[in-house]
């Protein structure tokens, strides 16, 4: 067991010596007039492998600070459609429930992501993962956790394996793209925090991932993106009632100022397990000043529990803001403030803050600190928690250079 | 004798005075030339590119100019005007960018880095009057990276109650092309030609400095 640690602990420190960037862009970009992912992520979804420019841009924003330039690759094909990286994410967290004593967890996870260009505007992506501890959302009678199998056991290691999506996507050209897979749903936000509340509660943890088919239609001030999903095969039943969900829905935002810096959109969605029917309405912001800005979304879900007669209706709002600030342009302080109100039969009451720092040394490393608490208002309990969490990500990606700024 | 010659003398001196005022009244006030000063005025600029959501955008705020303002009975005019921007100041958020910036658009084929320089002669704004905002064509010659080309911004020009300072918020377009610059490119991203200038400056009138009065200013 200690070798397959020790195994996992040289591989990725092995992986960090090689070079090269990516790294996940942020929806704090829209300070700088990025109002959504599409300019730097090759999907337009975000949150996977960085486009040739969002690398020069990842360089940009670290302390490094370096210039990026990628070399010729037109005569090998290799370099030219594929990039992949391997992605090495470390949390350390501690945390206390009042009257307990305090537990901390170190959970290792590493991500080999790929995408493939196949000619003619087809992609193909793949992200799949393994981890030593899982992060599921809360198992919750209406909506249970998924949790991914064991690849190795013994009593005190595990490894996880799961996959986080396998797209097929074809371009039609600049500003229009269809994807079929596995993956995440559109979000609002689209924050790369998978465990805030917002996503947590609407079925958008890290191993949500259904069959889906959608369409990303976005230009200077808008961007619509409907979809329509099916279970992915990973959803767990509960007294043979399965939860994995038929639905659709659509997002749509419009810049409302006109600098790319003011985003307000809606996100609807429809969805029914053979547990649960769900409507979700979340409106959202993006705003950017410059060196700061402003995350809001507020995502109000009426469910219905199915599983029970008379089947309950009962009203879920989870609210999320997040005020930041780029005192350098690789150094961003954020203060984050969650919010979830459950109605009956399963009321719940939670509000939570977080103070964060994420420190982008390099496209490669990332370190990003914190503290908060999370307020239980039904139960009275308070959980104070406190992390550190270091993001490596080499990549394998043509031949690059990077020459220093002078 | 004296005395009454002395009231006689002071009796035509005021008839004069006011027929003086009188002639004024009629015709309206008689143009005064008073320097105008512009200190830390805002220039930004906007440029898309080649992908769609893309634009850059950036700033200074350290746009300087001055010349010579004349009021008269229809608006203003305003002569000798000549305005500087660093170059160097102008910020885009993005550090990489910057220096992106200063080395492919306002970089010399011998490496130096001048200011940005507007001149224009003379503009005619009529319809300022104190208290409200008049439309007005600013036109003149300016100059990137030591380029001189014509260059025009339609402004929007409102005077104070007071009469003493302006507020002039002014739009225009410049083509790089017309300054000899390539659009740059960086990793498959190319910004447009065209270029989106946007001013917001106030200027205060000053007393005009005696060296300055026939030479149009100076520094």
């Amino acid at each position: 067991m200690r070798r397959a640690a020790c195994l996992t602990g040289a591989l990725g420190m092995l992986l960090c010596c090689l070079t090269a960037p990516p790294a996940t862009a942020l929806p704090t970009m829209i300070r700088l007039s990025y109002p959504n992912c599409t300019s730097c992520h090759i999907a337009p979804q975000g949150s996977g492998l960085l486009n040739a420019y969002g690398r020069g841009i990842d360089e940009a924003q670290s302390l490094r600070n370096a210039d990026y330039k990628e070399t010729d690759t037109s005569r090998n094909w290799f370099a030219r459609s594929i990039t992949q990286d391997f992605r090495s994410i470390n949390l350390e967290s501690g945390s206390y429930a009042t009257g307990q004593p305090l537990t901390g967890v170190l959970r290792s996870r590493l991500q080999y992501r790929n995408d493939t260009e196949l000619g003619a505007g087809f992609r193909l992506a793949v992200i799949g993962a393994i981890e030593d501890e899982t992060d599921p959302r809360p198992a919750l009678v209406y909506e249970p956790a998924i949790i991914p199998h064991t690849l190795y056991q013994s009593h005190d290691f595990k490894l996880y394996p799961y996959l986080v999506n396998a797209l097929l996507s074809f371009r039609f050209n600049k500003n229009k793209e269809i994807s079929f897979g596995r993956d995440q749903l559109p979000t609002g936000v689209n924050i790369p925090v998978l465990d805030t509340l917002i996503r947590t509660r609407n079925r958008l943890g890290y191993y949500d991932n259904p069959t889906q088919l959608k369409f990303f239609w976005w230009c200077k001030r808008y961007q619509l993106v409907p979809y329509a999903f099916a279970p992915g095969g990973n959803e767990p039943k509960i007294s043979g009632r399965n939860s994995g969900e038929y639905g659709g829905g659509s997002l749509a935002e419009f810049d409302l100022l006109g600098k790319e810096r003011t985003i307000v959109g809606m996100n609807i969605l429809g969805a029914e397990s053979q547990i649960e029917r769900r409507r979700l309405v979340g409106p959202y912001c993006r705003l950017g000043f410059g060196s700061w800005g402003i995350l809001a979304e507020h995502d109000i879900t009426d469910r219905t529990y199915l599983a029970e007669a008379p089947a309950p209706h009962f009203r879920q709002q989870a609210s999320f803001v997040q005020l930041f600030w780029a005192t350098r342009e690789w150094l961003v302080l954020s203060l984050i403030g969650e919010e979830l109100k459950v109605g009956n039969p399963f009321k719940e009451q939670v509000a939570a803050g977080t103070a964060e720092a994420a420190i982008r040394l390099s496209p490669e490393f990332t370190i990003t600190a914190g503290m908060g608490y999370q307020r239980n208002i039904v139960t009275e309990m308070v959980d104070p928690t406190a992390f550190v969490q270091l993001a490596m990500k080499p990549v394998f990606k043509g031949a690059v250079t990077r020459h220093q700024h002078h | 004798m004296k005395r009454q010659a002395c009231i006689c003398l002071t009796a035509i001196l005021t008839a004069i005075v006011l027929g003086v005022s009188s002639v004024h009244a009629q015709s309206g006030p008689q143009p005064t030339t008073q320097m105008l000063v512009v200190e830390n005025g805002l220039a930004s600029f906007s440029v898309a590119t080649t992908v769609p959501v893309i634009d850059v955008n950036g700033k200074s705020t350290a746009l300087q100019a001055h010349a010579q303002i004349s009021r008269g009975g229809n608006g203003i005019t305003i002569e000798h005007i000549e305005a500087t921007l660093p170059v160097r100041t102008i910020k885009t958020g993005m550090a990489m960018r910057d220096n992106h910036m200063a080395e492919y658009i306002f970089t010399t084929a011998k490496g130096e880095v001048p200011d940005m320089r507007f001149v224009s002669e003379r503009i005619d704004c009529p319809g300022v009057a104190p208290g409200h905002e008049t439309a007005c064509s600013i036109s003149g010659m300016l100059s990137i990276r030591g380029v001189l080309h014509a260059f025009s911004l339609s402004a929007k020009v409102r005077q104070d109650a007071g009469g003493a300072s302006y507020r002039v918020i002014g739009d225009g377009i410049i083509k790089l092309s017309d300054y000899g610059i390539e659009r740059p490119t960086q990793l498959g991203v190319s910004t447009s030609d065209e270029v989106k200038i946007h001013l917001e400056f106030s200027g205060k009138e000053g007393a005009l400095p005696t060296m300055t009065a026939s030479s149009g200013g100076s520094k």
